[in-house]
């Protein structure tokens, strides 16, 4: 027992409980240290609840929608503390799932917080027991940041966490932030019969997408009842009696808008607390951990994976670097690489990309773009969700795939395809030259890829 | 079927030959008889014609390779088939032993780890397979860095920039030293100079010199050449009543007309005589065969026809091989005496002067003579001093009075 090498994961999240499973996989004896639940924010306050909830609107929309699949079942009513235990059960069964995924590869659970004593301690803050190991690797995720603007400590100004936790609707909601998660927050209240105001700072909703494909949502987003200003720069908020107002400025101009709450979506912030960085000198930049691409911080042993290192703040980015740190600290090299990260916003349409937009290939390349729109798509139309398209951006000369975006029914499971292309750097023929399997919405891929390569089939 | 160009045997040593350039292209039209290309063998260039008349279907062996005599290089479409008649064949298997066979001698493995590694799994991405076709790089030579070490296109950039640079990095070379030249050494430099070499480090030359009057010589070709102008329409010259004289002192010393063999020395009955000749690409030795048989007529014949031959490119390996002694002259530059390599496997060679008007003494009288040096250079392994005086003096009495050769 002894001779086993002795790893620390500090976080139970995304980063840190696959970080875990490798290195126990790979032979070590791993200790997992989690403060509050396992499967960290993705699984509790992040990404799952938030697919739980819009699977509810998509439902009471498949509903209102029904008497165009010649079924009647009325319009359907929403009951949201079902829809929260819904949401909750989900939650419950995935965290169970991980911690018999962790005992099931011995893996010691720890519930408590980790602070650092030196690079081989780690001691509980809450039991005082200190664990000596040979490897350490920090994964403690983030939390949401707040915004310094007056009136946002009032009640009813909730973050993202917040949110998650309501239990009941306003009838109004104004939502500050219209990246992935603000709109997916919108959506919800939306779908719920909330009426909601999303206010963007940038020239589009989800202004880190391509442009093209940003327009196309933000104009979704619009037609489905959604208020939105963009280029709005949030001033603050006053707390009336039952409602609040939030002014911002489009330009020039002053506007104010009222709602019963305020959702901030505004961004996430590598949380480092109680973790005692700088006794053992992790260097930062930012307030996030400097790591190479091995995932090792400057303490050689030390490891750092996900939210704590800011970059791309995704759960499946915190899971590869995960691997990759538990890897390294069981001595097999690898590299993480981000090549091929793709994004999504689980909205309906969905959203995805991976690779460059447009307007990043354009600058480094010369590029060509096919698309193809899935109102040519039979299985689009048989799902009745036609609006959207496949947008594939390539490199002119070699037809190296550089980017590919959607939006559409089933985007985000699509993308896969192409991130797979991507990053075993398929050419567009390789991708055109695919059969792919008919009727599916993933022929879009294939047709948009054709377009560069000989033209499309089902396109004129 | 469209028909097979192979590499000729050109000779009984033959076993490959190196083609330098192909005079057509595929899809060419060829007349019978048309050169199709050139072939250098260690001893000789050669123009290969076309068997009929066709078009170039498909060359399989570009220039610069070295392919074993009978390989298949090139199908010749006659008029009636077309470039789809070609994808029926299949390159012969046969030919692939041939050619592992005759290799073995030289390079036992070389020809089929070669193979082997071609034909080894390159684990590329799409594009950085496309990429280096478009560069020209082999992906052999790219090291991969992707995962399980797949090459991947910036494997492929790198390797081509460093390509780049190493090319860039010659050029500079070139020009801080543009006096120097570099030509690298053709299969026939490189005959000459182990030749050469092997002459001097495998015999034991030795040198034996003498000045004899020439005025008779000079006097007989005055006569003859205009008959054997008029007779067979050829210009004689010197050299060739100094083959024919020099053939015929061998003759009377059947020592000079040898050979070192492990077992022994090898008379030889056949004299066939060797004339040192330069062309472009450097010194190489036609053979008048059986020139103690032959006429002085006859052999004008022959020099002249070598001549033309070694200056068109057109020697046949048997040509240049297989000559009993060797003749060198150096009269066209006025070279009085010289020195001369025994042409390996021969046993001595003659190196024959220019004939210069000199006073000699005559019955005590100082008189002006045609005088020519000839030099013997001799295998003192296999030829004694004496014996090579004997020869000399049989030569000088043989210049001094070519009648004696008729006797």
């Amino acid at each position: 027992m002894g001779d086993k090498l002795k790893v620390a994961v500090i976080g139970g999240g995304s980063g840190g409980y696959p970080a875990a499973i490798r290195a126990a996989r790979l032979g070590a004896e791993v200790t997992l240290i989690e403060k509050d639940s396992l499967g960290g924010v993705c699984l509790n306050r992040g990404c799952i609840p938030t697919k739980a909830l819009l699977q509810s609107g998509e439902i009471l929309k498949t509903i209102k929608d029904s008497g165009i699949f010649g079924i009647k079942c009325g319009d359907g009513k929403v009951d949201f503390r079902a829809v929260i235990s819904r949401k909750n059960s989900v939650i419950q069964k995935l965290r169970q799932g991980v911690e018999r995924l962790l005992s099931a590869k011995k893996i010691s659970i720890i519930k408590g917080t980790a602070m650092l004593i030196d690079p081989s301690t780690v001691q509980i803050l809450e039991t005082e027991n200190k664990i000596k190991v040979d490897k350490i690797i920090i994964a403690t995720g983030s939390r949401p940041t707040k915004l310094n603007i007056n009136g946002f400590d009032g009640p009813d100004v909730l973050d993202s966490d917040k949110f998650l936790e309501m239990e009941d609707l306003p009838k109004s909601a104004v939502i500050i932030g219209g990246g992935a998660i603000g709109v997916e927050f919108g959506q919800i209240f939306n779908r719920m019969g909330v009426e909601v105001t999303i206010l963007e700072l940038m020239e589009n909703l989800v202004p880190e997408t391509d442009k093209e494909i940003a327009q196309a949502f933000e104009k979704r987003i619009i037609e489905e009842g959604i208020k939105v200003f963009t280029k709005a720069e949030v001033k603050g908020i006053t707390h009336g009696k039952a409602l609040k107002t939030i002014t911002f400025a489009v330009g020039e101009e002053s506007k104010k808008c009222n709602a019963e709450r305020v959702i901030v979506t505004t961004g996430r912030r590598p949380d480092l607390s109680y973790l005692n960085v700088d006794t053992i000198g992790l260097a930062q930049e930012n307030s996030t951990l400097i790591v190479n691409d091995h995932m090792e911080t400057n303490v050689p042993g030390v490891y750092a994976v996900g939210d704590v290192v800011g970059g791309i703040m995704f759960a499946h980015v915190a899971t590869a670097e995960g691997e990759c740190a538990a890897k390294n600290a069981i001595g097999q090299e690898s590299t993480i690489s981000y090549k091929a990260i793709p994004s999504c916003i689980y909205t309906s349409p969905e959203v995805a990309s991976v690779g460059l937009t447009e307007e990043q290939a354009k600058v480094k390349f010369d590029i060509h773009v096919g698309r193809f729109p899935f109102y040519a798509s039979g299985r689009a139309l048989v799902l009745n969700q036609t609006y959207g398209m496949v947008k594939i951006i390539a490199e002119r000369k070699y037809g190296e795939v550089l980017g590919v975006h959607m939006i559409g029914p089933h985007a985000t499971d699509m993308i896969a395809e192409a991130v797979l292309g991507i990053s075993m750097e398929m050419t567009v023929e390789d991708l055109a030259h695919a059969v792919h399997p008919h009727p599916t919405l993933s022929e879009a891929v294939m047709e948009a890829a054709l377009s560069l390569s000989g033209g499309a089939i089902n396109m004129p | 079927m469209p028909i097979e160009i192979v590499m000729p045997k050109l000779g009984l040593t033959m076993t490959e030959g190196l083609i330098i350039e192909w005079k057509k292209k595929e899809g060419d039209e060829v007349k019978k008889d048309e050169v199709l290309f050139v072939l250098e063998t260690e001893k000789v260039t050669f123009e290969v014609e076309s068997p009929e008349d066709g078009v170039l279907g498909k060359i399989l062996i570009q220039e610069k390779e070295t392919v074993p005599v009978g390989t298949v290089v090139a199908y010749l479409l006659k008029p009636d088939e077309s470039i789809s008649d070609l994808e029926e064949i299949k390159p012969p298997p046969e030919k692939e032993e041939v050619k592992a066979e005759l290799l073995f001698a030289q390079e036992p493995s070389l020809p089929s780890q070669e193979k082997v590694s071609r034909e080894t799994r390159i684990k590329a991405s799409p594009l950085a397979k496309k990429i280096a076709k478009a560069y020209n790089l082999d992906l052999h030579t790219v090291e991969g860095t992707g995962p399980g070490g797949r090459i991947i296109k910036e494997d492929v950039e790198k390797a081509y920039e460093k390509m780049q640079k190493e090319a860039a990095s010659l050029h500079p070379k070139v020009e801080e030293a543009p006096a120097q030249k570099l030509v690298t050494f053709t299969g026939m430099r490189r005959t000459i100079a182990k030749g050469m070499l092997a002459s001097k480090v495998e015999t034991a030359q030795t040198y034996m010199s003498n000045t004899v009057d020439a005025t008779k010589i000079v006097e007989y070709r005055r006569i003859l050449l205009p008959y054997i102008q008029e007779k067979f329409g050829i210009r004689m010259t010197i050299t060739d009543i100094m083959m024919k004289i020099t053939g015929a002192a061998i003759c009377q010393h059947p020592i000079i007309n040898t050979r070192w063999t492990d077992e022994g020395i090898l008379y030889l009955e056949d004299v066939h005589m060797g004339m040192a000749m330069a062309l472009d690409e450097g010194l190489i030795v036609p053979v008048i065969r059986h020139i103690n048989k032959k006429g002085l007529a006859q052999i004008a014949k022959d020099r002249i026809e070598l001549i033309q031959k070694g200056k068109e490119n057109r020697f046949l390996p048997d040509n240049i091989t297989g000559s009993t002694f060797t003749l060198s002259t150096m009269g066209m530059f006025d070279i009085e005496h010289f020195t001369a390599n025994i042409n390996l496997p021969e046993s001595a060679i003659l190196a024959v002067g220019a004939i210069i008007d000199k006073p000699v003494i005559i019955d005590r009288e100082m008189v002006i003579r045609p005088m020519l040096n000839v030099t013997l250079t001799y295998d003192h392994r296999i030829i004694d001093g004496a014996e090579a005086g004997k020869f000399m003096r049989t030569l000088k009495s043989f210049i001094e009075n070519p009648i004696f050769i008729i006797a």
